[in-house]
């Protein structure tokens, strides 16, 4: 169905595009871009692979199996970053460190606690937006067979 | 015994364990704000009446659990479920003794509701186990319909409550209340909750249907915890029922009610857990009468009446559960002669129910003896009422222990594990213990009245071997209890007739009808509206469209609409404007659904520029994302379906009637919505925004992007909101498509 | 600007509305698709300024409201969710009747409703 050509673009473009999405992710809190979009493009990068690949293919070469872990594991850090406020005794979703604090830097990612939250946020809509297209590609191959 | 009850027996004797841990080292409790701007806190504290419930709740909660380790596997077994579905029992389980304990040390209403919903959930499973019968799916849905509509009488007092003087904790209303019409109001609404849940007349009824749950659920549930939160509410919330001598009297003419129906039937029922069933609706009474009478001993001896009742009662539970294991059957008069063949049992339940008699040497001695006090210090007539209850409880429980344990043997037992014994000699041991030394159980009452009461409370019991009211009393009990039990020819016919000009007649009777009613009105709507999603939809958008008419008629509009500014640097903008509305015209005219699919595409993708135009490059990069990812899903639905069932799609006819209604209903919809919008935007409610503040205090957020700043931080609450919905639509769409495989 | 922008959330809700009134039900998701497109438009239209892209370090001049622009960010996720989860009804609804458009879909609902009194007759 799909040349060959495709089959191996669509393999070399799926890092740059990880890489695009960790880029909008880290650069999120001073450029254009959150963990959400992050999350669509990485799952777009995915699904691109499953469109030319095939389903079987797809899950041979890649973890897709686990975005629902993905899904799950993103809902519960979201949680614990909001909730790890109330434990230090302040309202949900106090950032720490406070204003004015210093913070550490990994390059141009700050480690503060929105982007841990963020980070939550990337999980998650990688993991659902992964899974929900391959939950309709399932239930295709499921019907055909 | 299996990893889960291993897992589950662990925890909860830890959790026992640091209960009593707490109540010794005298923990402060935790206090944390929540949504402190709404005045909610998280806000936990081992006081004496939290104490109580939290160790009842954890130590039977263990002791129950234990059995369960051996009476569930077997009980899987009977019914060729797998083994699997013992993880959810003991889930379950344990869900109920978290709730149970949030409960009871919960200092803020709004948290206390919660729990308390939350016990009605976990029961509602518990009871509804055997879900592949329509027995014990009818007694869930009506334990949880009871409880849990009830539950909003709790809710509408607490915010009544709230409205009068501002806070939601426990301890700030005690200290500012003062009597009157709110604060009686309010009280009477809990205490209906309250009864509701201690299955009180004349919510009764749904305990005994309660029945067909497991016997370790019942034991824990009816005997211990769920049941007995009703009367910890009532301990709980003391200090509002104290302002009204109303309320109070009204509590002891239900308690009484209760006692004799309970009792009554008791008396009556073949079936041994509908025995205990209506036993604790009785036993309960008493406690009830016990917070109605009130003053230091009525609240002492509420508080260890509870203690003696659950110990008591769920050792009797479990002994049904033990014996029915054992024989297979589960009636009196199929029952008899079984000391020979389980004299551990025999001891032990025999133990529990000399308990719940109140012969000397046991705890329920003691119940008693506090019981007769405060009714003798009320009034000679209450006096005489107690002595006729303490009577039927003699009478009913001697016919339970005597009609199983004593006698000709009728039906062969067979060995069962030692887990199954084990407990409830444990709790008959306990129940003996406390006869002979009840000063830990009476100082724990006492710190529960002290929660209650907001004063120190010191009551002291002993025996006294004389000749003083409360032991002639308990005399008397015996010995009507004793007569009604040599002679049941006697009453027999007469208790018969009661129960069932109860069941004739009775509350459940209402409750059948409501709930026959409702199901009725909900299917005739369902003839009218669901019939047809299109006149659904017209039902909502109709009035909707109606609704938003009106007030716009009602708002002064005259020169209030402005046209705004156009410069020449916004030609790109109304060019791509423009392509977004001839696109969405275009959306109403394509047969094929793929041609549909990409016009409603260009839409969003025309949007998603428009977006970039008006600064705000994030929404654009969002709406551009979102419209490639929802086309693929389009087509993948697509891909689905076969092709001949999207070529018949396509190729219907909208029938001549609504050739022209359709696209009017449209125009009408789209002048509407121009009317509003265009006042809306033109002149904006608000002279200033937010927004200023969230640009100034971005670089305090240790950003530079302000929409990721609000996104993150000043606004997460809406982005955890958001992302929720994200992955419940995954979920639900797994559901649908995939019978709710994820993988 | 203002009168542009609510003439196009106006064409927007009318195409939407049309589209709801359909008996084909993918056409109804495509009309909410729509519809929620009208809303996602109002909230950023009702930014109190406009300018640049509010991201430091501020450029000269006004910058864009950035509050509308988180909304309309989170109303545009909602929408998705919800327009997917739509998806997965519809072709439930399809799976289960065979059939997406509401005349026969009413029919079917019908028959169904028939032959299930009928057994608990006989029953």
């Amino acid at each position: 169905m799909t040349s060959l050509l495709t089959q191996v673009v669509v393999r070399l473009l799926l890092a740059p595009t990880i890489v695009i999405a960790a880029a909008v992710l880290a650069k999120g809190y001073s450029s254009v871009g959150d963990g959400f979009s992050a999350g669509v493009i990485a799952a777009l990068g995915v699904i691109a692979v499953y469109l030319v690949l095939g389903a079987e293919q797809a899950d041979r070469l890649l973890p897709v199996r686990l975005a629902p872990v993905g899904a799950i594991a993103g809902l519960l850090i979201t949680l614990v970053v909001t909730f790890s406020s109330v434990v230090r005794g302040e309202p949900l979703l106090t950032h720490a460190p406070p204003p004015g604090a210093d913070v550490i830097h990994l390059g141009t990612l700050e480690l503060i606690t929105a982007v841990a939250f963020d980070v939550g946020v990337f999980l998650l809509v990688f993991g659902a937006v992964v899974g929900i297209l391959r939950t309709v590609a399932l239930a295709r191959s499921e019907a055909g067979s | 015994m299996s990893l889960p009850a291993r897992v589950s027996a662990a925890l909860a004797a830890l959790a026992f364990v640091l209960t009593l841990a707490g109540w010794w080292s005298g923990s402060p409790g935790i206090d944390l704000p929540w949504a402190p701007s709404l005045g909610l806190r998280l806000s936990f504290e081992l006081d004496g009446l939290g104490v109580l419930y939290s160790l009842l709740a954890t130590g039977i909660g263990f002791a129950v659990v234990l059995y369960s380790g051996a009476y569930v596997p077997l009980h899987l077994e009977h019914q060729q479920r797998p083994h699997r579905d013992e993880v959810r029992f003991f889930g379950l389980l344990l869900l109920f003794m978290v709730s149970m304990v949030g409960l009871a040390t919960a200092r803020d209403l709004i948290l206390l509701f919660v729990f308390w919903d939350l016990t009605a959930i976990a029961s509602y499973f518990l009871i509804g186990y055997d879900r592949q019968e329509a027995e014990a799916r009818t007694a869930a849905l009506m334990a949880l319909v009871v409880t849990g509509v009830t539950a909003v009488l709790l809710l509408i007092g607490t915010l009544v409550l709230y409205a009068e003087y501002g806070t939601f904790s426990i301890p700030e209303l005690v200290a500012s209340v003062e009597p009157g019409g709110t604060v009686t109001l309010a009280a009477t609404l809990m205490a209906l909750a309250g009864l509701a849940k201690c299955a009180q007349v004349p919510f009764h009824f749904w305990l005994p249907r309660a029945m067909a749950a497991p016997s370790p659920v019942s034991a824990y549930l009816h005997a211990a915890a769920m049941v007995a939160a009703g009367v910890f509410l009532l301990g709980r919330i003391y200090p509002f029922l104290e302002t009204s001598e109303l309320l109070l009297d009204g509590l002891v003419v239900v308690g009484f009610a209760s006692m004799f129906v309970g009792g009554i039937v008791a008396l009556t029922r073949d079936r041994l857990k509908q025995l205990l069933a209506y036993s604790t609706v009785s036993q309960y009474g008493y406690v009830v009468v016990l917070y109605g009478l009130g003053d230091t001993v009525g609240v002492v001896g509420a508080s260890f009446y509870v203690i003696a009742h659950a110990l008591a009662k769920s050792a009797l539970f479990l002994t049904a559960g033990a014996v029915a294991e054992a024989t297979g059957e589960r009636r009196l008069s199929e029952l008899g002669g079984l000391r020979r063949a389980m004299p551990a049992l025999a001891l032990g339940s025999g133990l529990a129910a000399a308990g719940l008699a109140a012969l000397p040497l046991t705890i329920g001695f003691f119940k008693d003896e506090l019981f007769f006090q405060a009714g003798v210090e009320r009034s000679p007539g209450i006096a005489v009422l107690t002595i006729l209850g303490a009577a039927l409880t003699f009478a009913y429980i001697g016919r339970f222990w005597i009609g199983v344990f004593l006698g000709p043997t009728r039906a062969p037992a067979h060995r069962v594990s030692a887990l199954l014994t084990g407990p409830v000699v444990a709790l008959g041991g306990l129940v003996l213990v406390g006869g002979l030394l009840p000063e830990p159980f009476v100082a724990l009452a006492n710190a529960a009245a002290e929660a209650s009461l907001g004063a120190a409370a010191s009551v002291d019991v002993f025996y006294h071997l004389d000749a003083r009211a409360e032991n002639l009393m308990a005399l008397s009990a015996y010995a009507i209890g004793a007569a009604a039990l040599a002679a049941p020819r006697v009453w027999r016919a007469a208790a018969e007739t009661c129960a069932r000009l109860g069941e004739r007649l009775g509350p459940e009777r209402v409750y059948v009808a409501t709930i026959r009613s409702l199901n009725e009105t909900s299917d005739r709507i369902h003839g009218i509206e669901v019939r047809d999603l299109r006149t659904r939809i017209a039902a909502i958008l109709v009035p909707g469209g109606l609704l938003v008419l009106l007030g716009l008629l009602a708002t002064p509009t005259a020169g209030a609409y402005t046209v705004g500014s156009l410069d020449r640097g916004d030609t790109a903008l109304v060019l791509v404007l423009a392509t977004a509305a001839l696109a969405a015209i275009a959306t109403t005219l394509p047969r094929q659904h793929l041609t549909l699919l990409l016009v409603a595409a260009s839409v969003g993708f025309s949007l998603a520029v428009v977006y970039a135009f008006l600064g705000g490059p994030d929404v654009a990069l969002v709406a551009v994302l979102v419209e490639t990812t929802l086309t693929l899903l389009f087509i993948g639905v697509f891909a689905l379906m076969p092709r001949a069932s999207l070529r018949r799609l396509a190729a219907l006819r909208t029938p001549p009637t609504r050739r022209w209604r359709d696209p009017l209903v449209g125009a009408a919809a789209a002048l509407a919505a121009f009317l509003v919008v265009w006042g809306a935007l033109s002149r904006p409610s608000v002279g200033e925004s937010v927004a200023e503040e969230h640009v100034r205090l971005t670089p305090d957020a240790h950003a530079k992007d302000v929409v990721t700043a609000i996104l993150t931080d000043f606004r997460g609450l809406d982005t955890l909101g958001e992302i929720t919905v994200v992955a419940i639509a995954f979920f639900g769409i797994a559901t649908l498509l995939r019978r709710g495989r994820l993988s | 600007m203002i009168l542009l922008l609510s003439a196009v959330v106006a064409v927007l809700f009318g195409a939407g509305a049309f589209l709801v009134l359909k008996t084909d039900l993918l056409r109804v998701v495509v009309g909410m698709v729509l519809i929620s497109h009208a809303a996602n438009l109002t909230l950023m239209a009702s930014g109190l300024t406009r300018g640049k892209a509010p991201i430091y370090p501020l450029p000269n001049g006004e910058v864009s409201d950035p509050l509308v622009q988180a909304m309309t960010l989170t109303a545009l996720v909602i929408g998705f969710g919800v327009t997917a989860l739509l998806l997965g009804i519809a072709y439930r609804v399809y799976e289960t009747h065979f059939a997406v458009d509401f005349d026969r879909l009413a029919e079917e609902e019908a028959r169904r409703e028939a032959e299930l009194e009928q057994e608990e007759v006989s029953v």
